[in-house]
């Protein structure tokens, strides 16, 4: 039992660091990623290539995922920046798929559907089984921790809340003077970084990795983490990756109470209950379940923030007329 | 202090109850029961086939525990849905082998799943019974813990291969769905015409499945006017395909797997699909094994093929329990070797589970034969050695059976 429940655990942290990614791609700065299939495909075959094939260790392996990421994230939204909203999120949503149709159709390079073993594994000689899965967890923690620290002070930061500007409306941003492509690029970069860190981990985890991995059905979990748990909240979607996984996998542990259905209906049924809960908490909790934190200013603003405020009211004022 | 119920304390209180109550190992009495665990595609593209082998394998089970069970435990089945989709079925995985400590992972279908949770049932030593074609099972099993139902698909594509040049084809052009199934299909069907003298016209390419033309592939495949063309592929592309190269007008002889002609495909393609030649490992059909297999689970026999994987699911559990049997011990090495000792020869033919518990208690050596195949494994790997292989010919929108061979792989 207490492996199951690491190994669970290691599974919601490979979930946790997509949520906390996409949590500043789309909850912080409003940025629509469908793709995170892509880069979590991305970092696992580029760690699994450079640690199996070119005899790479396992650090620099996972390091060369998050520059590849990296590289990417700036890539792919400096190509569709000018692409908003709608148009982006169909973007991303290419780009997984043509990391997928590559990893399927490069045999050469990956192997095709025939998927690719990854031995590579730090440390692996040091501990048994169960310590080894005990191991690979802390490693896992330590990114967690990490991104949700770089996260955390993100938002807390002058920079954050300039993220938040441009997901509220980016041509105030812009008129308040600041370079919303820039902020958007490197947002998206950072994110970008961490999905292909966890697919790095990922890959040496599970040591087999197949384009079959990688469907778009991940984006949609992590999606479900960061809406059950609250965008914009750090804290509220390492919660809401917990519930989502415990949804996905508690379930199970019905089978055993409705054995009386065969197990095409309790597969089948197990699904429908997933669907029931998430929609039960989307209903009953549209802003998740923990909403993001409303900014609290220190009472006495900053000079310019007060100038800001003003510049904000007065465009406001402007777009209700217009409106009218 | 005042606690206060808040929704989010309420949901998540809740949400933990559920959890834990749930993880709770449940009460049992008398001998720990023997855990097995099944994990079949219920849903996603083995579909069509999962529910069959998730419903032998809980028969065989009934059976045996109506009987007492195994070395008198009682088995406690474990049954999971993969959705076809190895990202899932690890953790499906894990909680078979983790939470219920099962001695075997049984019954998962394509490649790409058995592959998937490869690594994790050899680091625990849980035995892994499958029915995937890939040629690359057996490479990656480094303890010899991996049983295979099915024959591997380069098998198929040297019996396809065969029957084609016997039917005078002199040219053939090859296309296929891109998956690890028909890729090692292909290379042997290339090479058996080859070496039969006939040519490959073009050089064989694959294509990715969900596309919604094929227009383009087809047009390539049919180019250099090929006198037989080879598509290996599942019926959800095939028919796409098919359409496809009915509308280009081609007129030679089309090819295929019969996975890609089930009954939907007939129906839906109508007078157009006759004429189209297709072959499957099939059930050894005269056999005790699968007479009894179809009173199991209720069909009548018709002469026809039916449930070609539920057969190899109702193999898998009967060969498992009775290496148990046999060895005495539900030990993982021990098991392991029983399996190549109860349905390898020598030894008194058995075809049903309790026959063979029967001979087993009686101090008798047993050959197990199964209702999918004869169950030989090639030693000391868990490869089968030959199953049926049925070739038919679609006529009036009907299959009419070409020739049947027994393949050796």
């Amino acid at each position: 039992m207490l492996s199951y429940l690491i190994s669970m655990a290691t599974f919601v942290g490979f979930f946790m660091i997509l949520a906390l990614a996409l949590n500043l791609q789309w909850g912080m700065t409003g940025m629509v990623n469908f793709g995170i299939a892509g880069f979590y495909a991305l970092g696992a075959y580029t760690s699994d290539l450079l640690t199996v094939e070119a005899g790479w260790p396992f650090l620099f392996g996972v390091a060369a995922a998050a520059v590849l990421g990296l590289a990417f994230g700036v890539a792919l939204s400096f190509l569709s920046m000018r692409l908003r909203d709608d148009f982006l999120a169909i973007v991303t949503l290419g780009f997984a798929e043509l990391v997928r149709l590559f990893a399927l159709n490069e045999d050469w390079l990956t192997r095709g559907p025939r998927g690719l073993p990854i031995d590579v594994r730090p440390l692996s000689g040091v501990f048994g089984r169960d310590g080894y899965a005990a191991f690979y967890l802390a490693i896992v923690a330590v990114v967690v921790l990490a991104a949700f620290l770089v996260n955390e002070r993100i938002r807390r930061s002058p920079y954050g809340r300039v993220a938040k500007a441009i997901r509220e409306d980016d041509v105030v941003a812009e008129v308040l003077g600041k370079n919303v492509l820039r902020f958007r690029v490197q947002v998206f970069g950072i994110g970008a970084l961490f999905m292909a860190v966890a697919g790095a981990l990922y890959a040496h985890y599970t040591q087999n990795i197949s384009p079959d991995h990688f469907t778009p059905v991940v984006a949609i979990f992590i999606w479900m983490s960061v809406i059950a748990g609250g965008a914009g909240n750090n804290k509220g979607l390492l919660l809401g990756a917990g519930l989502v996984m415990m949804f996905l996998e508690g379930t199970r542990f019905l089978g055993e109470f409705i054995a009386f259905l065969d197990a095409e209906k309790a597969s089948a049924v197990r699904i429908i209950l997933i669907g029931v809960l998430l929609i039960l908490v989307i209903r009953f909790r549209p802003q998740g379940l923990m909403p993001e934190e409303k900014f609290k200013g220190t009472g006495e603003p900053a000079p310019e923030a007060r100038h800001g405020k003003f510049v904000m009211q007065g465009l406001n004022r402007q777009n209700s007329k217009k409106g009218g | 202090m005042k606690i206060t119920i808040t929704r989010r304390r309420l949901l998540g209180a809740s949400a933990a109850t559920a959890f834990t109550t749930a993880l709770l190992p449940r009460l049992t009495l008398g001998a720990a029961p023997l855990s097995v665990g099944s994990l079949t595609p219920n849903t996603g593209g083995g579909g069509p086939f999962g529910p069959n082998i998730a419903a032998a394998h809980k028969l065989v089970a009934e059976m045996v525990n109506g009987k007492g069970g195994v070395l008198g435990r009682e088995i406690a089945l474990h049954q999971e849905n993969s959705e076809t989709n190895p990202e899932t079925a690890i953790r499906a995985a894990r909680k078979l082998v983790d939470v219920n400590k099962v001695i075997g992972v049984l019954g998962t279908w394509s490649s790409s799943v058995t592959l998937g949770i490869m690594p994790l049932c050899q680091e625990a030593n849980v035995i892994q019974m499958c029915t995937s074609s890939s040629a690359n099972i057996p490479l990656k099993d480094k303890k010899g813990l991996v049983f295979n139902f099915m024959i591997l698909s380069p098998v198929w594509g040297e019996a396809i291969g065969d029957l084609a040049l016997r039917r005078g084809y002199k040219t053939y052009a090859v296309m296929a769905l891109n998956n690890d199934f028909t890729k090692s299909m292909v290379d042997s069907f290339v090479a058996k015409v080859k070496a039969g003298g006939a040519k490959v016209l073009t050089e064989p390419f694959y294509y990715n499945g969900g596309q919604a033309s094929y227009r383009a592939e087809v047009s390539r495949l049919i180019e250099s006017k090929p006198e037989a063309v080879f598509i290996p592929s599942y019926v959800t592309d095939f028919t796409s395909v098919y359409k496809e190269i009915f509308r280009q007008g081609y007129e030679g002889k089309v090819i295929t797997v019969s996975i890609a002609t089930g009954s939907k495909f007939k129906k839906v393609v109508g007078a157009a699909a006759d004429g189209i030649l297709h072959g499957l490992p099939v059930p050894s059909l005269g056999s005790p094994a699968y007479k009894d297999y179809l009173k199991l689970v209720g069909l009548k026999d018709t002469g026809a093929v039916q449930h070609p994987f539920g057969t190899a699911g109702h193999d898998q559990m009967s060969v498992l329990l009775l290496a148990i049997a046999s060895a005495g011990t539900d030990d993982v090495g021990k098991v392991r070797a029983h399996i190549h000792k109860i349905a390898n020869p020598p030894g008194k033919t058995v075809s049903n589970v309790l026959d063979g518990f029967a001979a087993l208690e009686a101090g008798e050596d047993i050959n197990f034969t199964g209702a999918s195949s004869d169950v030989d494994f090639k030693t000391p790997t868990g490869v089968l050695k030959s199953r049926d292989f049925m070739m038919w010919e679609i006529k009036d929108g009907k299959d009419v059976v070409v020739e049947t061979i027994a393949s050796a792989s």
